[in-house]
């Protein structure tokens, strides 16, 4: 057991890191090299008026997508607050990070001890919601592949170990290293799957942003 | 249907698949928001088939197949990008991504033309426009007769005015679709008439690039429509114009003006406007008076997803409604503007013909129900493929209204001063 938590926290959480940070920036480079050639409209075009507008719009829940979809909408982007908000500035994580080589602290941003098991479990609930969503809407049945079911528990798994590991003594050997495996798991997907979007949406948005604008208006 | 070459399919997807339309096959998260902002979706009530992500599976499945794929592959694809999308990008507005779905149809269809698989009307289109420079194939002499009885006929009316040919040096270039010198003559002298009191230096061009569509876009025949667009270029350039004006027709303003750079490789040195800008442009600068709102049946005002949405002008021609239609009455709730459904008419579904009629006239669906709720007994449109479509609509959805152009109703608007009017 050892070794394996030994691996898990040691070299497999630098493979996780190096897979995550170093398929964006791939990612990202490889978007705009093919679009600097292929897609000259966008730089033609561009115009940081709508594409800040553009994003804006989309970071906040002040878009005709939220106005046409409300509740979807409103579930999404609370899921995705808790998403980034819980593994950042849960405190255990804050003290990992000032204990590793980097030295890293921000316990002033921590979050309160009693807050992130309701956050936790919101974004396992939201989760579970946007599984059966997908399960039971036919609109969104027929577009959804076994990978698409199996993103939404690659996302879930790490938060509903970190509950396990902290607040029971389910498996209490081994929750540990299963819930940084989670992390690690997902942060690998992230740059390979559709996952990227939390980087590509960015790209995306500006894309469509600059198509409307240079007809005048923003969307 | 030919044997599918796979080596081109591949070389196609290998050189032409733009940065995004690979994002947005990468990046679509699946939630199926897209769903019911397609007409298409809406008419069928809800078949999943209809949902706008679902219909780019084809495209998504060739990447991945790095095109080898057979021509089952090929003919089921064939059947949803021709005759489940009217590329009208609704849904792009509602996607959180802002995925350009409407761009992979287009691709998706452009894959099937370089096989040589389009709908018979459009690449006999395609044909039309090699060997004549328009869709219809009509012949320049009878289209500078045309010009000229329309030209004599306004005359009776308006004895100064003139219809000019090859003006070298005009301000504007006007274009009109081939349909116009073939079965609406009357588009053109009503054009003539308007032009003619603003006081527009115009002219019109004798030769190939006169007509305005671009149906070769449709048919995913990017070189056709490249053709097309150069046509109307060079004339534009040997003129030594400022501005292409183009007629009440959205794809080919939209082709002109927005695509056309893309094919072409570089930007135009001209402007390019649309009917519909140029007409308020003229009511509100005064340089063409009328008696305003004088239009007084219930007109609603259906918006060519390429002159609203794709083409910017959604505004222009609701100001245009305003000053002339004392009964306006807009398609609510969130169906006008850039917000419009597609009649079912667009994305060339109308040229396109019989083979797609049916699926045409049910995906209308949703906008005869959105005229019947409005009550109008007329439907303005500056768009050609709404116009008949808005007819066919009105026989298979027993609706009571007629279908306008914008010139229609500003000629019964028009305030002519004595002097210029034919004495007797």
């Amino acid at each position: 057991m050892d070794s394996i938590s030994g691996f898990v926290e040691g070299p497999l959480l630098w493979a996780a890191w190096i897979v995550f940070i170093g398929g964006s920036i791939i990612r990202l480079i490889s978007f705009f090299k093919r679009a600097r050639q292929r897609d000259k409209v966008i730089f033609r075009h561009f115009s940081w008026k709508y594409v800040l507008l553009t994003w804006v719009r989309y970071l906040l829940p002040f878009n005709q997508t939220v106005a046409k979809n409300p509740v979807f909408s409103i579930l999404g982007y609370i899921f995705h607050i808790c998403l980034i908000v819980v593994p950042l500035f849960i405190i255990a994580h804050i003290m990992y990070w000032e204990e590793s080589i980097w030295g890293w602290s921000w316990y002033s941003l921590a979050l309160p001890d009693s807050w992130t098991p309701v956050l936790t479990w919101i974004v396992i609930g939201i989760g579970a919601v946007f599984f059966i969503r997908r399960l039971v809407r036919p609109e969104v049945r027929i577009l959804s592949k076994p990978g698409d079911y199996l993103l939404v528990i690659v996302t879930i798994l790490p938060f509903l170990t970190g509950f396990l590991a902290s607040h029971t003594g389910f498996l209490t050997d081994y929750m540990r290293t299963i819930h940084i495996f989670c992390g690690e798991l997902m942060l690998i997907l992230i740059p390979l799957t559709k996952l990227s979007h939390y980087l590509l949406f960015f790209p995306s948005r500006m894309v469509i942003g600059i198509e409307w604008g240079r007809r005048g208006y923003a969307a | 249907m030919a044997e599918i070459d796979t080596a081109l399919v591949k070389k196609s997807l290998d050189d032409k698949l733009s940065a995004r339309v690979k994002m947005g096959l990468d990046i679509c998260a699946r939630c199926g928001l897209c769903a019911d902002t397609c007409h298409f979706y809406r008419a069928s009530d809800g078949n999943p088939k209809q949902v706008p992500s679902h219909k780019v599976r084809w495209l998504r499945e060739l990447v991945k197949r790095k095109g080898q794929v057979d021509e089952d592959f090929m003919k089921e694809m064939y059947e949803t990008v021709f005759g489940d999308c009217s590329m009208c990008r609704r849904c792009s507005l509602f996607c959180p991504f802002g995925i350009d779905i409407a761009s992979m149809i287009a691709f998706s269809r452009s894959l099937l033309a370089e096989q040589g698989i389009m709908p018979k009307a459009l690449a006999e289109a395609v044909e039309n426009y090699f060997e004549t420079g328009n869709q219809m194939a009509i012949t320049d002499e009878d289209w500078i007769e045309t010009i000229k009885w329309m030209e004599e006929e306004l005359q009776d009316e308006l004895p100064g005015a003139t219809i000019p040919i090859d003006k070298h040096g005009a301000e504007m270039l006007y274009t009109v679709n081939a349909r116009e010198p073939k079965f609406y003559p009357m588009d053109i002298q009503l054009a003539a008439k308007i032009f003619y009191l603003a006081g527009e230096d115009w002219t019109v061009s004798s030769k190939p690039g006169w007509d305005d569509t671009n149906l070769a876009m449709f048919a995913g025949h990017i070189k056709g429509a490249a053709h097309v667009v150069n046509l109307t270029k060079q004339r534009a350039l040997e003129l030594g114009v400022k501005r292409v004006a183009i007629t009440e027709c959205g794809h080919a303003f939209r082709s002109m003006k927005y695509e056309s750079p893309t094919w072409l490789g570089e930007p135009h040195p001209f402007e390019v406007v649309h009917s519909v800008e140029l007409f308020a442009d003229y009511i509100r600068s005064g340089r063409i008076k009328i008696r305003e709102q004088c239009f007084t049946e219930p007109a609603t005002y259906q918006d060519p997803c390429n002159v609203s949405r794709n083409g910017g002008l959604a505004q222009q021609g609701r100001y245009l409604m305003r000053k002339l239609c004392a009964d306006f009455r807009d398609m609510m709730p969130d169906g006008n503007g850039n917000f419009n459904y597609c009649c079912g008419g667009g994305g060339g579904f109308m040229p396109m013909a019989a083979p797609f009629r049916q699926r045409r006239l049910a995906s209308g669906r949703v906008k005869a129900e959105q005229i019947r709720k409005t009550g109008a007994k007329v439907v303005v449109s500056p768009c050609h493929n709404c116009f008949d479509q808005i007819q066919d609509l009105a026989k298979e959805y027993d609706l009571d209204y007629r279908v306008v152009q914008f010139k229609e109703i500003i000629d019964e608007c028009l305030i002519i001063p004595e002097e210029l009017k034919a004495q007797d």
